[in-house]
C-alpha cells in the first residue's frame, strides 16, 4: 500500500467526481418519459464520490505507510511489450490480424525471454494461423485477416 | 407444468448433442483457466463470450444463448475444481477461492498425498455441485415467483442492497470498495440515456454514444492487470511441482472427507446465494468450521484432509448457488456471474423472475447442464488429473503474450473497433495500479452491469411516486432491502471500530 498513490487517487476521484457533476449540469433537464431527468443520476453519484475521495484523503492521514520490500520491477520489459501492444491496436486493423499478431508475439516473446528463435516462430506462427483460420474460415466470423490492397 | 417437468424438458435440451458438446468444452476450458495462474474465472469467462457468439451464430436466438451460458457457466464452475490443483502441488492457488487449500493441501503433497488431496477435492467438488444444483432446483421457482411481485421501487433496494453488499466485504477499506463501486456506477452513466434518449458526457464522439463496453474494461482490469503485474513484478519460476503417485483417495480419507464435503456443501451453497460473498468466503468459513468441528484441530496445517475436503466443496457450492441471484432476481452478486449475465444479454434475454417463464429453456437447460458438466468434471479431473498438473508448467514467456493477444482477439471479435482496444490497454494499466493498492476491482464491474438497471428502476420509481423519494421507504419490501443494505455497510464498520478482524472477501 504506498501513501502517495492512495492520495494520488483521492485527488483524481475527487476530480473525476467534480467533472461529473460539473458536466451533469449542462444536460438537458427534460424529463420526457420520467419524472427525474437524466442528469439527476450521475449528479449524485458525482456528489458521492467527492464526498468518499475526501474520506480517503483524510484516511491517508491517519495511516502510517507501510513500505513493503521492493522487489526490482522490470521496467524496461514491461515498456516494450506495453508499447508493443498499443502499435499492435493501431496496426490491426490496417495490417490485418495475421501479421500484426504474428509480429506483437514474436516481439513479446523474445523480450520475456531471449533465444529459441524456432519455437518463438513456431508458437508465434501457429497462434496467429491458427486462431485466424478457426474464427474467421472455420467459424465464419468476421475479423481482417491479411492487408487490403 | 411442475418443476420436475421443467427439469425434464431441461434435460432434454442439455442432452442435445451439441449441448453436451458445449458443456464439455466448457469445464475442459474452465479446469485449464482454474490451472493458470493469472486468468480468472472472470476473465476467462469474458474471454469465451466473442468464440461463443461466433459458435452460436447459426442457432436461433434461443437455442443459441442456451448453447453460450452452459459453456460459459461450465467455464465459471470449472474453474473451482481446477483451482485446487495448483494450491495442492505448487502451493500457489489458482484462484482466490483455492487459497485455503494450500494451507493443507500443499502439506499433504509433501507428505506423498498429493493424489488423495486432489481427488478428495474432485469429489467434493463434485457432491457440492450436485448439493447446490438440488438447492437451485428446489429455490428456483419459489423465489422468482416473490420476485415477479417486484416493482421497481422493490428492484431499486435490492440492487442497491447487492451493490452494498459486495462492497462491504470486498477489500480492506470500505472507502476505497465504495470510490470503486460509485465510480463504476458512473462509467455506466457514459452514452446514450435509455430513458430520455439524450447523450451523456459523450461530447459528440460516436464511440461513446453505446456506452463503455463492459466486457472490455472487465477483461482489461482482470486478465491484463494480472499479465502486467506478473511481468513487472515476478520474473523467478515457481518451484518444484509435487509428485502424484497414487490417484484414488484411501479408504479413511474418504471416511474423514466425508462429512466435511457435506457440511462444505450446503454452508457454501447459502453464503453463494448472498449477494458480494462467493467462493473465497465460503471457502474460508468452510476452513475455520471444520478446525471447530475437528476433534484434533493441532492437526489442520499439517496435511489434515479436512482441510482440503471442507473449503473444496465449499467454493464449488458456492458458484452454484450464486447462480440463484442471478437466474431468480436477475441480479449477479459476484464479478463472475455479472459477465454471465451480460453475455445473457448480449442474446437479448434478461436475466430474472421472467427468465423461467419466457426462456424455460435457457434457465432449466442450463440447471441440468449443470449437472451433466460436474459429471464430466468428476470424470475428466480424477483421471486426467497428471496432465491438467502438466498446464501449469507451461513457460510464462509464452503465456503471458498469449493472454494479451487473446485479450486482443477477444475485444476485438466482439466490439470490431481500435477503440475498445486502446480502452482495454488503460484499463489494463488502472487495473494493475488499483489492485496494487488494494482498490477492489469486483465492485466497479458490478455496478458497471448494474448501473442501468439501477437508474431506470429508480426513475421509474420516482415516475409512479410523482417525484417522491420515500418510495423507497414506505413500500415494505424496499424498505427491508435498504435497511439490510445499510447494515451490511455499518455492521463491519462497526465490528472494526471494537477491534474484530473482518474477514473480507478477496474475490474476482
Amino acid at each position: 500500500m504506498s501513501k502517495t498513490f492512495d492520495r494520488f487517487a483521492g485527488i483524481a476521484f475527487l476530480l473525476i467526481g467534480l467533472l461529473f457533476v460539473i458536466e451533469s449540469r449542462s444536460i438537458s433537464q427534460s424529463a420526457y418519459g420520467s419524472s427525474v431527468g437524466p442528469n439527476i443520476f450521475p449528479m449524485v453519484l458525482g456528489i458521492i464520490l467527492i464526498l468518499l475521495s475526501i474520506r480517503l484523503l483524510f484516511e491517508t492521514m491517519k495511516y502510517e505507510s507501510v513500505e513493503g520490500t521492493k522487489e526490482p520491477y522490470q521496467y524496461v520489459k514491461f515498456l516494450i511489450i506495453f508499447i508493443s501492444a498499443v502499435v499492435y491496436a493501431a496496426v490491426l486493423e490496417p495490417v490485418g490480424y495475421v501479421i500484426s499478431t504474428f509480429i506483437f508475439l514474436v516481439i513479446t516473446f523474445q523480450t520475456m525471454e531471449r533465444g529459441k528463435w524456432l519455437s518463438t516462430i513456431l508458437i508465434a506462427g501457429a497462434f496467429s494461423f491458427g486462431i485466424y483460420y478457426f474464427f474467421a474460415e472455420f467459424l465464419g466470423g468476421s475479423l481482417p485477416g491479411f492487408p487490403e490492397f | 407444468m411442475s418443476t420436475l417437468d421443467f427439469l425434464f424438458n431441461g434435460f432434454a435440451v442439455a442432452f442435445q448433442w451439441q449441448n453436451i458438446l458445449f458443456a464439455f468444452v466448457g469445464v475442459l476450458i474452465g479446469t485449464a483457466v482454474g490451472v493458470l495462474p493469472g486468468i480468472g474465472p472472470m476473465s476467462g469467462v469474458a474471454l469465451l463470450i466473442p468464440v461463443t457468439a461466433t459458435l452460436t451464430s447459426g442457432m436461433p436466438t434461443e437455442a443459441a444463448a442456451a448453447s453460450s451460458i452452459i459453456l460459459l457457466a461450465g467455464v465459471y464452475y470449472g474453474a473451482m475444481y481446477g483451482g485446487s490443483t495448483t494450491s495442492i502441488l505448487l502451493n500457489t492457488p489458482g484462484e482466490s477461492s483455492s487459497v485455503v487449500t494450500t494451507l493443507d493441501g500443499y502439506q499433504m503433497a509433501k507428505q506423498g498425498r498429493a493424489g488423495s488431496a486432489l481427488s478428495i477435492a474432485a469429489i467434493g467438488s463434485f457432491v457440492a455441485g450436485i448439493v447446490s444444483l438440488i438447492g437451485l432446483v428446489l429455490l428456483a421457482e419459489p423465489l422468482s415467483n416473490v420476485a415477479l411481485k417486484f416493482g421497481p421501487a422493490e428492484y431499486f433496494s435490492l440492487m442497491l442492497l447487492g451493490l452494498a453488499a459486495v462492497s462491504g466485504l470486498a477489500g480492506k477499506s470500505m472507502t476505497k470498495a465504495l470510490i470503486m463501486t460509485i465510480f463504476g456506477l458512473l462509467l455506466a452513466t457514459i452514452g446514450i440515456d435509455a430513458v430520455s434518449g439524450i447523450a451523456r458526457f459523450t461530447y459528440d464522439m460516436p464511440i461513446l454514444y453505446s456506452g463503455l463496453e463492459f466486457l472490455t474494461i472487465a477483461v482489461g482490469l482482470f486478465a491484463l492487470g494480472e499479465v502486467f503485474k506478473t511481468i513487472l513484478e515476478r520474473d523467478k519460476e515457481d518451484g518444484a511441482i509435487a509428485k502424484i503417485e497414487r490417484i484414488l483417495p484411501t479408504k479413511q480419507d474418504l471416511k474423514d472427507s466425508t462429512k466435511p464435503i457435506l457440511r462444505g456443501s450446503i454452508l457454501g451453497f447459502f453464503i453463494g446465494v448472498l449477494p458480494g460473498a462467493g467462493a473465497t468466503l465460503a471457502s474460508f468459513f468452510s476452513y475455520i468450521a471444520e478446525k471447530k468441528f475437528s476433534k484434533h484441530p493441532e492437526k489442520f496445517g499439517t496435511g489434515a484432509i479436512e482441510g482440503v475436503a471442507g473449503p473444496e466443496s465449499a467454493n464449488n457450492a458456492a458458484s452454484g448457488g450464486a447462480m440463484i441471484p442471478l437466474l431468480t432476481l436477475g441480479i449477479p452478486g459476484s464479478g463472475t456471474t455479472a459477465i454471465l449475465m451480460g453475455a445473457l444479454i448480449m442474446y437479448n434475454i434478461q436475466p430474472g423472475p421472467l427468465l423461467f417463464d419466457d426462456h424455460p429453456e435457457v434457465a432449466w437447460g442450463l440447471i441440468a447442464s449443470m449437472f451433466i458438466g460436474n459429471l464430466m468434471l468428476l470424470v475428466l479431473n480424477m483421471p486426467l488429473v497428471k496432465v491438467f498438473a502438466k498446464i501449469i508448467q507451461t513457460p510464462k514467456k509464452y503465456l503471458l503474450p498469449i493472454i494479451v493477444a487473446i485479450s486482443f482477439f477477444g475485444v476485438y471479435a466482439v466490439q470490431y473497433t481500435t477503440f475498445d482496444l486502446y480502452l482495454l490497454l488503460a484499463c489494463g494499466v488502472i487495473g494493475y495500479f488499483l489492485a496494487k493498492n488494494d482498490y477492489p476491482l469486483a465492485p466497479l464491474v458490478l455496478a458497471l452491469v448494474l448501473g442501468p438497471m439501477i437508474e431506470n428502476n429508480m426513475r421509474r420509481a420516482l415516475t409512479i411516486s410523482n417525484g417522491e423519494f420515500s418510495i423507497f421507504l414506505t413500500k415494505p419490501l424496499s424498505l427491508v432491502f435498504i435497511l439490510a443494505a445499510v447494515a451490511w455497510l455499518a455492521i463491519p464498520l462497526l465490528l472494526k471500530l471494537k477491534g474484530r478482524n473482518v474477514i473480507i472477501n478477496d474475490e474476482e
